[in-house]
């Protein structure tokens, strides 16, 4: 990693090849950091982090903004990479691993154990991968709610129906309903519907009862009464007939019968001479003189004629509308007789004929007319008030029921859809039952095998670490639709949750049993666990069971054990000596964690790559740095009996010391071995004062490259005369600073002497 | 442990059942399919659909 959370450079944590690995280092010595190295790269996300405000601390919090956070994981198959910060995978990118369980931490512990029924269910409908399963049975359940209530709706509006087609108490069934309408069909003389199917007919309706209206169309009484009370007299404007008045009364129109004598005269002069004397009474005339009299009286004929005309039409005309209306009441009155309805005397005419004055051009008599017109509109007004009288109030009674017949009718129809929706919306929701029944029932028994299968390896596993108690039967089970809970035997009794009976470190091996239970059961990716301080609650007896079942129970995954428990450790060292591990000694914000896990080989293959990119000075300090970190190990190792340091101070001591402590420790342990190194560690002393002295070269002189690579050459010796070139761990890997070994056995302590 | 897809789980379930409409089954696995589809009322409509007139 680099750059990341407590780490301001790099930091590589060496797995093995799928071996396990307990971590040992005091709070604070950045542990953790390998635990939230692997849940970023795997998950995504820190959940500590993941509260607002805290995403940035994923980065370290240094001084130098251009670093870059990175995570690279190296694994056997395809889930290894490299993940750079910010992370900008999407939700697939984790899809492979979204289900998997792999990281139990001490704080988070009893997470699950404490969550509420419902939410252990979801975070087990997660874990199980029944998520999508859950989500269609939500959705199989709304549209199963909706349907019902839609059927409900559809029922309610039967009823609604029932209740208004229901009478005097009487069920309402299609019989009943039937029968009824048959029965006020025969009431009515309206053919009877032999089926309810006839009835919602509407061929049928308009055949019966539309027939039926039909025949009582309005009676001779309604519409003689309606036609009372629409009479209008004929309108007449009296200024026509005072102006036809005028007219026959001028002189003009007195010549006007003389009109075709005068033509008979024009006709004679357009002829033939007259000899000076008139035709007529042989007397001397000037013919000249009397053409232009004749002339002169056809003119004013004529336009005598011509006004007579513009009067003579409408006078015709009103001449005709006063008989009408005269001849239309006489009708209204004889036909009320008929009826048994007395209307008052229709008004006579009035004596001068209106076309006889026309025609023999005379003054009509305006005041004759006008004197009938105003007893025509009293009779009209008399007539409409017996009319008013006479009338009925409503239609009649049949017309009524034939309505409301009809309005049954419509009624039994609805009645009729609604029940056919009904039906069917009730079929769906027997459909819909029967499905979701179905499924909710499969999915309730397939989770209880899925539970019964994991309660018995948690109850195994936490037996593991409780052999001696009678706590047994440990079980997850479901409770209601959508909860399950954890529950226990004690002491014969059944206790769920089993929160009120079990202390605090037995919830926490709860915790662990369930941890490794859903691993075992459901990983398909991971092949590893990562337990972070998850011991603290446990007394020495269970944390040594812990590391028994761990080492023997666990040994096909790689476990990777981070504690700051020292005899935890220890348990883990003895219990699984195959396992890789690494101590942290301390952190600083400026160099990290540190480790006592040999790292000089890595820091030599970073001396040498920089060395081959032309970066002698680089490749000098990473040397110097190279062998610091050697003769640390190796004066650990051998309990050099260094001056006393307090904490962290003895990760800086002057290299010179380190050379005293290791020339001491090995004069008195193994003089044979000092003496085959001494010429080793007096150039390599050379070295720190000269080539290896970075400080120096700023100042005085810079060294070559063939002198670094010298140097670092004779580091690499040092170090494989501290390693077993089998196994390539260091000689002291196990046993004691007086007899150790490495860890395949095939070397021993002391290092065997050179030549 | 194999965990099943929705429409496995729905399937085998269906599949148990008898007396139901034919087709049922692979009409309800066409709505299963379709993206982007309010996936409850298109079940609601499905079962409408099978309930006949």
């Amino acid at each position: 990693m680099h750059a990341f959370r407590g780490v301001p450079a790099e930091l590589t944590v060496d797995f093995g090849k799928g071996e396990s690995l307990a971590v040992y280092g005091d709070n604070g010595t950045g542990k953790s950091t390998i635990a939230d190295a692997l849940e970023w790269y795997f998950t995504g996300e820190i959940e500590l982090l993941s509260h607002e405000g805290r995403q940035h601390a994923v980065r370290y919090v240094g001084d130098d903004d251009s670093r870059v956070t990175s995570v690279e994981v190296f694994t056997s198959g395809t889930l290894g990479g490299k993940v750079v910060f910010p992370d900008e995978r999407d939700a697939e990118a984790f899809q492979a691993v979204r289900r998997e369980t792999f990281l139990l931490r001490g704080r988070t512990l009893a997470d699950f154990i404490n969550k509420t029924k419902t939410e252990k269910w979801k975070a087990l409908v997660e874990i199980l991968g029944l998520d999508a399963i859950e989500n269609l049975r939500e959705d199989l359940q709304r549209a199963r709610n909706e349907l019902r209530k839609e059927s409900k709706a559809a029922e309610e509006q039967v009823q609604s129906y029932r209740r208004a087609l229901a009478s005097a108490g009487e069920a309402v069934t299609h019989e009943t309903v039937l029968a009824n309408i048959q029965e006020i069909c025969r009431m009515l003389g309206v053919d009877s519907p032999q089926s309810l199917d006839q009835v919602t007919d509407p061929s049928w309706l308009t055949a019966a009862v539309g027939a039926s209206m039909a025949a009582s169309e309005p009676s001779e009484r309604e519409s003689l009464l309606s036609e009372g009370r629409t009479l209008n007299a004929p309108a007449l404007e009296t200024s026509t007939l005072e102006g036809w008045n005028a007219l026959v009364s001028s002189e003009r129109a007195q010549l006007l019968p003389r009109a075709s004598l005068v033509r008979e005269a024009k006709r004679l002069f357009e002829t033939r001479s007259i000899g000076g004397h008139c035709p007529l009474c042989g007397q001397a005339v000037d013919e000249g003189q009397l053409a232009r009299r004749i002339e002169s009286s056809l003119v004013e004929m004529m336009e005598g004629s011509r006004e007579l005309e513009r009067y003579r039409d409408p006078i015709a005309r009103a001449a005709n509308d006063l008989i009408a209306a005269r001849d239309k009441r006489l009708s209204l009155h004889d036909r009320a007789r008929a009826i048994a309805l007395e209307l008052p005397p229709v008004p006579s005419l009035p004596r001068t004929d209106l076309q006889a004055s026309v025609d023999s051009l005379a003054p009509v008599d305006i005041k004759a007319i006008t004197g009938f017109l105003s007893e025509l509109r009293k009779w009209d007004r008399a007539a409409a008030k017996v009319a008013q009288a006479a009338a009925p109030s409503g239609p009649s009674t049949r017309d009524t029921q034939l309505v409301m017949l009809a309005a049954l009718c419509q009624q039994v129809k609805s009645w009729r859809l609604a029940e056919h929706k009904a039906a069917r919306a009730l079929r769906a929701v027997n459909l819909a039952d029967t499905v979701f029944d179905a499924y909710q029932t499969n999915q309730k028994e397939d989770l209880a095998a899925l539970l019964k299968q994991m309660s018995r390896r948690v109850a195994q596993i936490y037996a593991r670490l409780h052999p001696d108690e009678d706590l047994a039967a440990v079980s997850i089970e479901p409770w209601t639709a959508k909860g399950v809970e954890l529950a226990i035997e004690f002491h014969g009794s059944r206790q769920r949750p089993p929160h009120g009976v079990l202390s605090e470190s037995h919830l926490n091996s709860l915790a662990i049993a369930l941890f490794l239970a859903m691993a075992e059961e459901f990983n398909e990716q991971l092949g590893f666990l990562l337990l972070d301080d998850v011991i603290n609650s446990f007394d020495v007896e269970h944390r040594g069971r812990l590391a028994e079942l761990l080492a023997d129970g666990f040994s096909d995954w790689q476990v990777i054990v981070l504690t700051h428990d020292q005899q935890f450790f220890e348990h883990l060292s003895r219990r699984a000596p195959s396992w890789r591990k690494l101590e942290l000694t301390s952190w600083s914000h400026a160099s990290g964690p540190r480790t006592t896990e040999y790292e000089t080989s890595g820091i030599l293959a970073a001396a040498r790559d920089r060395l081959e990119n032309g970066d002698v000075q680089g490749a000098a300090a990473k040397a110097r740095r190279a062998l610091e970190e050697l003769l640390q190990e190796i004066c650990e190792a051998l309990w050099a009996p260094l001056a006393f340091r307090r904490g962290q101070a003895n990760d800086k001591r002057e290299i010179g010391e380190l050379f005293k402590g290791v020339r001491r420790t090995l004069k008195e342990r193994a003089k044979a071995v000092l003496e085959s190194v001494e010429p080793l560690l007096k150039n390599l002393e050379a070295d720190v004062g000269a080539t290896l002295n970075v400080e120096v070269h700023g100042s005085r002189r810079r060294s070559g490259s063939s002198e670094v690579e010298a140097a670092l050459k004779r580091i690499e010796t040092l170090d494989q005369r501290w390693s077993c070139r089998a196994c390539r761990t260091r000689v002291w890997h196990r046993g004691s600073p007086e007899a150790g070994r490495c860890k395949c056995g095939q070397t021993s302590f002391p290092p065997v002497p050179v030549g | 442990m194999h965990r099943p897809s929705a429409q496995e789980f729905l399937l085998k379930v269906l599949g148990a059942l008898e007396d139901l409409p034919p087709d049922f089954a692979r009409r309800f696995a066409e709505v299963l399919k379709k993206a982007d589809v309010d996936r409850s009322q298109a079940i609601r409509q499905l079962f409408e659909d099978f309930a006949g007139d």
